[in-house]
């Protein structure tokens, strides 16, 4: 009931523990929509040539024939204790195969999430300062193309169009001349922990088109946020008290007026992580971008149901937590709000 | 010597002063409107995009039966049947005979484009509506009869609960997986995305109902004993109206593209029905061939969404109380602008 | 001073013209709506533009009119040129940042003019310099504990947020405004304290820019009677103490009357009648400052209800042919409604020669008013 660190902290356990009921049920939809709606995937992954002893053995092997109960706790167990079945066709391990890609995507969402912040924050505060006027129109006009266009055009575009002009190819390592050793599995991170000018400019330079598809397909959410707190913002009295002090606008609007905004912006972009990972399932699967939203789209496109449901469950988890880290963020940003 | 005049001389005579909007509702909420598109630009550009946009595709479907019943044979607007193989040679770059060239089966991509129209707009419309009658009552339900204790209270925490699971789930991810078992679709992808669609509904009818029924307003009238349905009606549905319509313009856009990604990704409507989302697949490989084709099909998306994201937040702009104001009355204008007493 | 609003305009501010001397305090008075805000607020050039627009007029401040400046020069002339208090402390101070920063901030931007350091100001507008003077001593402590023991350990545990030299100059406006535990109080965030306290935060604030004219608009119209006391009679003592010009809004005659010496009344927009306080009080010419004065209460004398004008201020949007306060006055006759308006004109000088002006075509028949 306060703001000291220790409340902090008891504010952070108990969003955690509230974030066991939302996972359960995460689960059980996730399993009703595959289960109930396809009850044995096996005849479709056999192929229609398949022996009924083969999909017998199909069946058995993942325990497809005991009633759905048995099934769901089954599955309760192995997510619980790591297992989260094998792909099918690869006769790989979901959970492995997910972890392994995570860093990837991580590291294309947080470039993205840089460049909206970067571009995207001071555009709003721009229209914001001039609304309704010409700088207003222009800024407006450019986050509602970001909004407008599917996240596959501009991916679409931007990389064939970069393929054909500088002859860039997607991936994070596929033409990395110097290998570098791979700690964090974050190609920028590795090749600037290895040392290397030219690894780091060569991931860099693989990292910047995806990030910039996606973060301009999003952008609209931070500009747009920025715009409408800061139009909030503008016409309160503590605003006047700045400028009354000899305050230069600049600092005005980016100090006094902005470091306001922000709290309502900063929630807003903890609730876009969400669009931010579809996006990313269109985004890595066109620049072949070796993270998790490329491995959805794989197991999506070829009706991998471990597979499926391992990443949405796992993208669940990772929309639920970026959530909390946004709550947080939010109470360190407003000093008026009591962790409880 | 700090000596400080104001002044301020007689100004010029002021200019005519437009009278307040009075007389009927209706006439009211007309005058508003007209308001609404003069105030800016971009409003009514976003406005004449979505009547366009949406007359179009009230043609497309429309004309053929009632020529049919009319004349005995139908007509299209449509020039040439859609995604008809081998009609056209491949390839050829837009022309007078065809606008939008032709594509690699040999059909005439505007044809194409426009033959997709009624699809994708409808389900734009389709799932956001659904979305908006199903999510708003479900949040009118959990925002307004919250009371702890009560069946409509426990009720209320149950549709929340429910609705924050759904929340956890990036909308086009679980939208895939669900198409994904569904199998290809018009009907199934349009499952799949209401599926993930409606909780963003309930958080934002709740979110309002809760702040409305805050308000001095809505107390002062339950102090005066007005009943419960009255102020339900009169006030909190009657405040939800507009906050509603503005997310649900931007979201009739907003579903279109998720609706095409899905069919793009190669789960969603089958490859026989003229879709964005599909022509965008087969096209994909052309932008450096046939550009034409690419570009087609891209503007047609993007004009039609962004005509919706235009309209829809400008009326944001607009309706927020605070800034509509400004745009409503000039009568009542002082009392913003004077800063303080 | 115009507002531009759909193809409408109306004008909030006419022909208001007045003098204000060095170092003497004047008040303006009026009803809500008559555009003392506005006028407050035009001076330091605040209002948002559009709509509201500067068809005519001048703001001489140190000779130069602040309406010519061009927009980039206007930060120079605030804070250590014209400082301000606003009505409400509570959305006054920025939620953001503790209030110390924001005292830091301006007692920063001061010292940064007065080393020269500021690329945007201007040396013939500078402030009032009495840095080199001995600060006024604090006078009796007047604020009580009102913050939770719990925060007060929390905020000592913060560390001081500015370097030590400025931070002792934060603590020492603080101290002039009668907060006797300033290194508490800086690391608090104003929602923390109470509306008396912001207050006195506002007003070191707008003091640490020393600043040559204060404007104080409607100071302590949101505060609570006793809290309005207290501050009334802090800034009563920093007047003395601190050498400024001051020019004090108020819809509060009883306020105005304890802290002017020259009180300008307002109405709908037009200055009506301007002199030393206590003319004004005295032998008011303008039949508006009459029925104000008559609705003050009376302690000594109870005779029914409290008078009051009936009607109320013109919407400005449709002002009304003629004297503004034609409709509501009683001793009204064809000449006020018509054009022109009555002329804002001086009264015969009285014995001490102060000029009394009035804009009323019968300023002698206000006497005879009840």
């Amino acid at each position: 009931m306060g703001r000291s660190k220790g409340d902090l902290v008891v504010f952070i356990g108990k969003r955690l523990l509230q974030l066991i009921p939302v996972l359960l049920g995460v689960v059980l939809i996730t399993f009703i929509f595959t289960h109930l709606a396809v009850p044995n995937p096996c005849a479709a992954w056999a192929g229609p040539k398949a022996t009924p002893s083969v999909i017998k053995g199909c069946e058995q092997f993942y325990g497809l024939n005991k009633p759905l109960p048995v099934q769901f706790e089954d599955y309760i167990v192995g997510l619980v204790t790591g297992n989260w079945g094998i792909d099918p066709l690869t006769h790989t391990a979901v959970l492995p195969s997910i972890l392994a890609a995570f860093p990837a995507t991580l590291e294309l969402v947080l470039a993205a999430l840089f460049l909206m912040v970067v571009v995207g924050i001071p555009l709003g505060v721009v229209a914001a300062a001039s609304s309704g006027r010409v700088a207003d129109h222009l800024v407006r006009i450019f986050y509602l193309s970001g909004w407008s266009t599917p996240t596959y055009i501009a991916g679409a575009v931007l990389f064939i169009w970069a393929s054909k002009e500088f002859g860039l190819s997607g991936g994070a390592f596929s033409t990395i001349t110097s290998p570098v050793p791979t700690i964090t599995h974050m190609s920028v991170v590795d090749a600037i922990l290895a040392g290397s000018p030219s690894a780091t400019a060569d991931a860099l330079e693989h990292l910047v088109l995806p990030a910039t598809a996606l973060a301009f397909i999003n952008m609209g959410v931070a500009t747009r946020m920025t715009r409408t707190s800061m139009l909030e913002t503008l016409p309160l009295e503590f605003v006047k008290t700045a400028r009354m002090k000899g305050l230069t606008e600049f600092w005005v609007l980016y100090k006094h007026a902005l470091r306001n905004a922000l709290i309502t912006t900063t929630t807003v972009l903890g609730l876009t992580t969400g669009a931010m990972i579809s996006g990313t399932v269109v985004i890595e699967s066109i620049f072949t971008w070796p993270g998790v939203g490329l491995y959805a789209y794989d197991a999506i496109t070829s009706y991998d149901f471990n597979g499926t449901i391992g990443v949405v469950i796992f993208f669940a988890v990772v929309v639920v937590v970026a959530n909390l880290i946004a709550d947080v963020l939010y109470g360190l940003l407003d000093p008026r709000v009591e962790w409880r | 010597m700090a000596s400080a005049t104001a002044s301020a001389a007689r100004a010029a005579a002021a200019g005519s002063v437009e009278e307040e909007p009075s007389g009927s509702g209706v006439r009211s909420s007309v005058v508003l409107f007209y308001r609404i598109l003069r105030a800016n630009i971009l409003t009514l550009v976003g406005f004449v995009l979505v009547v366009v946009v949406s007359v179009t595709a009230l043609l497309v479907v429309v004309v053929p039966p009632i020529t049919h019943l009319i004349l005995g044979h139908s007509l299209s607007i449509l020039p040439y049947p859609p995604l008809d193989t081998n009609a056209f040679p491949y390839y050829q770059a837009p022309s007078l005979a065809h606008p939008f060239g032709t594509d690699q089966n040999g059909a005439d991509v505007f044809s194409n484009v426009v033959a997709a129209l009624p699809t994708d707009l409808g389900i734009g419309f389709f799932v956001a509506g659904v979305s908006l009658v199903l999510g708003g009552l479900l949040g009118l339900v959990a925002g307004f009869w919250d009371t702890p204790g009560t069946l409509s209270g426990a009720a209320s925490v149950t549709i929340m609960r429910l609705t924050d699971i759904f929340l956890s789930f990036p909308t086009l991810v679980l939208a895939l997986a669900i198409t994904a078992t569904l199998g290809r679709g018009e009907i199934e992808s349009e499952i799949a995305i209401l599926a993930t669609w409606w909780p963003f509904y309930v958080r934002l009818t709740r979110g309002e109902v809760l702040s409305i029924k805050t308000q001095p307003y809505v107390i002062a009238a339950r102090a005066a004993g007005v009943p419960e349905s009255r102020i339900l009606f009169r006030h909190v549905v009657r405040n939800l109206l507009e906050p509603l319509a503005v997310y649900f313009t931007m979201d009739v856009g907003t579903v279109i593209v998720t609706y095409s990604t899905i069919s793009y990704i190669g789960v969603g409507v089958p490859a026989s029905i003229p879709e964005w989302g599909n022509l965008m697949y087969g096209y994909q490989d052309l932008l450096l061939t046939a550009p034409w084709t690419v570009w087609s099909v891209t503007g047609a998306i993007f004009v039609t969404v962004l005509g919706f994201s235009l309209l829809g937040d400008g009326l944001r702009d607009i309706l927020d109380p605070r800034s509509r104001r400004i745009v409503a009355s000039p009568g009542r204008q002082s009392s913003k602008l004077e800063p303080s007493s | 001073m115009e507002y531009r609003v759909g193809a409408g305009t109306f004008r909030a501010l006419n022909d208001v013209s007045f003098e204000l001397p060095t170092h003497r305090v004047v008040g303006i008075v009026g009803e809500t709506g008559c555009g003392k805000s506005t006028l407050g607020h035009a001076i330091p050039r605040l209002l948002p533009q559009p709509p509201a627009i500067v068809r005519s007029g001048k703001v001489v401040f140190r000779g130069v009119d602040l309406l010519r400046l061009p927009k980039w020069q206007m930060p120079s002339i605030r804070g250590t040129g014209i400082g301000m208090i606003f009505q409400e402390p509570i959305n006054s101070l920025n939620p953001a940042f503790r209030v110390g920063d924001q005292v830091a901030e301006a007692v920063h931007i001061r010292r940064m003019r007065e080393r020269g350091l500021d690329p945007t100001f201007r040396r013939d507008v500078q402030g009032t310099d009495y840095s080199r003077r001995e600060m006024p001593r604090a006078g009796d402590v007047v604020s009580a504990p009102f913050v939770p023991p719990a925060l007060v350990d929390r905020a000592k545990a913060r560390s001081p947020p500015v370097s030590k030299e400025l931070h002792e100059e934060v603590l020492s406006f603080l101290r002039l405004v009668r907060i006797n535990d300033p290194e508490r109080i800086v690391s608090l965030f104003p929602h923390e304290l109470s509306g008396g306290m912001r207050q006195r935060i506002m007003i070191a604030m707008a003091l640490s820019g020393k600043p040559g004219l204060l404007i104080a608009d409607e100071p302590t119209s949101a505060l609570d009677v006793t809290i309005q006391a207290q501050v009334l009679t802090l800034m009563k003592e920093l007047m003395e103490e601190v050498q400024t010009s001051i020019l004090f809004i108020s819809h509060d005659l009883g306020v105005i009357a304890e802290m002017a010496d020259e009180v300008g009344v307002m109405y709908a927009g037009h200055l009506i009648e301007f002199g030393p306080v206590a003319e004004i009080f005295e032998s008011p010419r303008h039949p508006y400052t009459k029925a104000l004065l008559r609705s003050i209460p009376n302690r000594y004398k109870s005779e029914g209800p409290l008078p009051s004008l009936a009607g109320s201020v013109p919407n400005l949007s449709r002002m009304p042919a003629g004297c503004a306060f034609h409709p509501r006055c009683p001793i009204a006759r064809d000449v006020c409604r018509h054009d022109p308006e009555p002329p804002f004109v001086a009264a015969p000088a009285g014995p001490d020669g102060a000029v009394h002006r009035s804009a009323c075509y019968f300023p002698e028949e206000v006497a005879s008013l009840p």
